[in-house]
């Protein structure tokens, strides 16, 4: 006995079965298996192998027993023990002890029912085990290989091992250890929350299981109160609280804790005597079920509204899963009191189900379903694309957990909105019924304003990950397809288009997309974007000659064809000048054809020469020609869509304006070729000389004018700006940079021809002048005329007298030459009339010349202030007008001054 | 060399007299050779939280079988 001689350890535990039981060998046969298992699976020891804390222990213990005698008597022996050198593990035996001590003063009666659980569980064991029978000699002493073989006969025997286990626990008599191991539970504590954190993440039942299974093994279950403190009379068990407990988590009343309807939230019965303790325990708990009611009643509500959506339905079966979720766990906890009622009370005593365990295991889930109900929460009232957002908002939390849930709920969310929005991209489709997808479309606008006007953004349904610019863009997409179809009847198949729709087709991983929005989805939406937009692009310039119609509005609308013009003004104007009332537009619409036919327009495609026609604005009395007269261009089809009404509202006024423009150069044209033509004629009359002087210096005056107008007009305004279109219309990626640069262009244009509102006072000048021309015209006209009657008819009288002279008669008679002295007399008076009439013409024309250029001056328009130093070259207009000077001189001098 | 091992002997047995001691004080219910079968286990590196969670179950059987004994007599 007392030879520490090194027997195995086998030998030992058969021999102190024998001891304790007081049997024979053959008769513990079973007991000893039971050892060997025990010792074997080798709990890795839970405490510290330090020999000191155990003796602390001890001697605590001792003194809880109230034998401070006692205590030091151990102290004493165990500093002898010190000083002996045999023992190599003093802390093990010594923690043995401790462990099997026994309160003296306790009845220790109450083993029975154990034996007889221990004894019905152990052939089972046996079975399920038998390595360790076959093995006797080969006990397995690493803490790893141990703990593993435990860890797997756990997954095999699941559930029904359990009581098994829990008995076989390191912690067997909890009571009696746990007072003397405050720091054990502490360091176990965290151990167990991570376990229970672990619980509702994963999704199968027996992996839920597995931390309850385990449970036993991380060290003394958290102390029962129920156990230790006596109880009260009428007071409830903790037993029957947590039965209420798991029907509240299911939203059901319990027993004892109820919802209250007026403070919204479940409370314990007022009359139910309860410490304080357990009521906040419990009421913590119930936040659980108040939360679950929540959610609950958002889906149940949502589910069966269909108008709800496929966002929102999506939405509710999230909330479902969720929720299924954590049925999954209840129903855990639920088998797991049945297994404990099935046990009776003694199971409960070491690993039931207590307020404290649940309010640990419950915790994670009760972080999930508060995100949950904060979901609900914000998202109460909102659809579709909205809904997305709102769930998109709450995934920017750094809590990682949270953060996967709500990806979770986030990718079953879009995935509707992605669907929608493929459909939409790749076939051009929209299946909203319920106006969830940020694409909306019109249906009462017809094809003819589909670009325009039919699809548009619905800005509070675009997910936030979605940005304005990825939107637009598909929104885009879509567009160009529809319109494709519906416009240009285009009917290629849609994969030509865009190679890359077969790939998508496919239903992705939603999440997978979600995570990469920068990446995947937006290369996606670009190449849907780009092949989309070149297709419609490549159609409309084929199929649909979109750059030449381009250019020949420039030619024609815009007066670019030079000779055509010139030779329609030509063939036009003996029509033009009768009045607007007489004229008919066939007549014009032969003019036209004739003017096409004889210039180089006819060398112009077919057809845009088709849609080139004549128009006569609306007549108001007094009008000529000139004034109603106007060229078309008809436009229908895809190309409309680039040319709207509203476009050709514009082209029609600079048209106008141009016309306009372009008669007076004509008709400066006229009266300088009368100039020249009567100049000669006219020499034989002194008396007009001061007349035609006056004549030919307002003319130009006029010409210089009107030249620099038309440059300005030509070069400045209509060359640049098309240049710029050119520029833009080349480098555009879809139609509607196509249409924006056109808006511009000719936005640009008006502005610039002074046809806006804020040039209003400029065009009216520059309208006064161009009447100032027409009348000096008349005037001219009414003067020559004078001029050549009175010239011929002197002719007549100097040809009368000469060939009567040639007769040999008196070349004239007094009677004769007294006429035509009176007749010259009469003439000669007309002439100052002539005079002061160009006077007066010559001084308005002046001061309105005058008044546009002080507009011009103060013009914003950089190139109006350069047309005025055009117009005002050699300081002319400036010398007679004191505004000119001032605004002109310090014009000028802060030029000089920035030299 | 047999003066060293009649030491060592000595050393021994005084240790397990105060352990003995120390079980008593503890009211451990070992008599002394369960105790040496014990503290030689211990001394080989078994768990002793195994080793008493074991010797409980076996006095627990050794309880129950009597006690059925006692019945069926």
């Amino acid at each position: 006995m007392a030879t520490l001689d090194q027997k195995s350890p086998n030998v030992l535990l058969q021999s102190l079965c024998c001891r304790i039981t007081g049997k024979s060998e053959a008769e513990v046969a079973h007991q000893f298996q039971y050892a060997v298992r025990v010792i074997g699976s080798n709990y890795a020891p839970t405490i510290e192998r330090d020999e000191f804390l155990v003796s602390e222990k001890i001697k605590k213990e001792l003194l809880k027993q109230r034998r401070e005698a006692d205590a030091a008597l151990f102290s004493e022996l165990h500093r002898k023990l010190q000083t002996q050198s045999v023992l190599k593990h003093r802390w093990s035996v010594l923690y043995l002890l401790l462990s099997l001590s026994e309160d003296p003063r306790k009845p220790s009666g109450r083993v029975g029912n154990y034996g007889a659980l221990f004894a019905q569980a152990l052939p089972r064991d046996a079975h399920s085990t038998p390595f360790y029978c076959t093995r006797p000699q080969s006990l397995a002493l690493g803490y790893g290989e141990r703990s593993a073989g435990l860890s797997a006969s756990v997954g095999t025997s699941g559930i029904s091992s359990l009581g098994v286990y829990t008995l076989n626990g390191p912690t067997a008599t909890p009571q009696s250890l746990l007072s003397g191991q405050p720091p054990q539970s502490a360091a176990a504590q965290p151990l167990g929350a991570r376990l229970a954190w672990a619980l509702p993440v994963s999704c199968s039942s027996s992996s839920a299981l597995a931390p309850l299974a385990t449970r036993p093994l991380l060290g003394p279950p958290v102390p029962s109160s129920r156990v230790v403190r006596p109880r009260k009379d009428g007071e409830v068990s903790e037993a029957a609280l947590v039965r209420d407990i798991l029907y509240v988590f299911q939203g059901i009343d319990g027993k004892f804790i109820k919802m209250s309807a007026q403070d919204n939230c479940y409370k314990i019965d007022s009359k139910v005597v309860l410490c304080k303790s357990l009521r906040d325990t419990c009421s913590r708990l119930a936040e659980l079920g108040w939360l679950h009611n929540k959610v609950r009643k958002y889906t149940d509500a949502r589910s069966l509204d269909r108008a709800f959506g496929l966002v929102g339905q999506s939405f509710c079966a999230a909330l479902h899963q969720e929720l299924k979720e954590y049925y999954r766990l209840l129903s855990v906890l639920h088998s797991q009191l049945q297994v404990e009622d099935e046990h009776g009370v003694m199971v409960c005593t070491e690993s039931s189900l207590t307020l404290r365990r649940l309010l640990v295991w419950m915790y994670d889930p009760k972080i999930r379903l508060k995100t949950l109900a904060a979901l609900v929460d914000f998202c109460q009232g909102r659809k579709g694309g909205e809904l997305a957002s709102a769930v998109h908002s709450y995934g920017k939390t750094g809590d990682p957990q949270m953060r996967a849930l709500v990806q979770h709920i986030l990718s079953l969310v879009s995935n509707p909105i992605l669907n929608f929005l493929y459909r939409w991209i790749y076939d051009g489709e929209l299946e909203d019924t319920y106006h969830e997808f940020f694409v909306a479309s019109d249906p009462n606008v017809k094809t003819d304003r589909l670009w325009h006007d039919k699809y548009s953004l619905r800005k509070s349904m675009i997910p936030t990950f979605i940005t304005m610019e990825q939107a637009s863009k598909v929104l885009l997409i879509g567009k160009s397809i529809n319109f494709l179809h519906q416009v240009c009847q285009d009917r290629t198949p849609l994969g030509k288009i865009t190679p890359a729709s077969n790939s998508a087709d496919t239903p992705r991983d939603t999440a997978e997309l979600l995570s990469d929005l920068e990446g995947a989805f937006q290369e996606k939406i670009d190449a849907a974007y780009f092949d989309t937009s070149k297709y419609l692009l490549d159609v409309l310039n084929r199929n649909y000659l979109l750059l030449e119609h381009l250019q020949a509005m420039r030619r024609y609308l815009l007066l670019g064809q030079g000779d055509f013009i010139r030779h329609l003004m030509d063939l036009l104007k003996p029509e033009l000048v009768r009045p607007a009332t007489t004229l008919y537009q066939h007549n014009l619409t032969g003019i036209l054809e004739t003017a096409v036919r004889a210039t180089n327009a006819q060398y112009d495609n077919a057809e845009i020469l088709k849609r080139l026609d004549v128009r006569l604005l609306e007549v108001s009395p007094g009008d000529t020609g000139w004034d109603v007269f106007s060229l078309d261009y008809h436009v229908d089809g895809p190309i409309a869509t680039v040319f709207t009404r509203e476009c050709m509202g514009h082209y029609l006024r600079v048209f106008n304006f141009l016309w306009r423009a372009k008669r007076m150069e004509y008709t400066l044209t006229d009266i300088w070729k009368g100039q020249m033509c009567n100049a000669k004629l006219l020499k034989t009359m002194p008396e007009l000389s001061g007349v035609l002087h006056q004549c030919h210096i307002l003319a130009s005056e006029m010409v210089h004018f009107i030249h620099q107008m038309q440059y300005y007009i030509t070069f400045e305004v209509l060359e640049c700006s098309w240049d710029e279109l050119w520029n833009r219309v080349q480098q555009a990626q879809d139609l509607d940079h196509i249409i924006a640069a056109h808006d511009l262009f000719l936005d640009s244009v008006i502005s610039r021809c002074l046809l806006d509102n804020s040039s209003r006072n400029l065009l009216n000048q520059l309208r006064a002048i161009f009447d100032q021309i027409i009348e000096f015209q008349s005037a001219q006209d009414s003067l020559y005329r004078s001029a050549l009657e009175e010239l011929t008819l002197r002719l007549q009288f100097g040809e009368k007298k000469q060939q009567k002279e040639t007769e040999g008669q008196w070349g004239v008679t007094a009677e004769q030459e007294a006429e035509e002295k009176k007749r010259i007399q009469e003439f000669q008076e007309t002439i100052p009339k002539m005079r002061s009439q160009l006077r007066i013409l010559t001084h308005f024309y002046q001061n309105i010349v005058q008044q546009f250029l002080v507009l011009l001056m103060t013009s914003t328009d950089e190139s109006l202030r350069f047309l005025s130093f055009r117009l005002d070259f050699n300081e002319h207009y400036k010398a007679r007008e004191p505004r000119l000077r001032a605004s002109l001189g310090t014009n000028r001098g802060r030029r000089q001054s920035n030299i | 060399m047999a003066s060293a091992a009649s030491a060592n002997l000595n050393a021994v047995r005084e240790t397990m007299d105060v352990l003995l001691e120390i079980s008593r004080l503890l009211n451990t219910g070992l008599d002394m050779e369960s105790l040496s079968i014990c503290v030689r286990l211990c001394e080989q590196g078994i768990n002793p939280e195994a080793l008493s969670a074991v010797i409980k179950e076996l006095r627990k059987a050794s309880e129950t079988l009597k006690a059925s004994e006692n019945s069926t007599n």
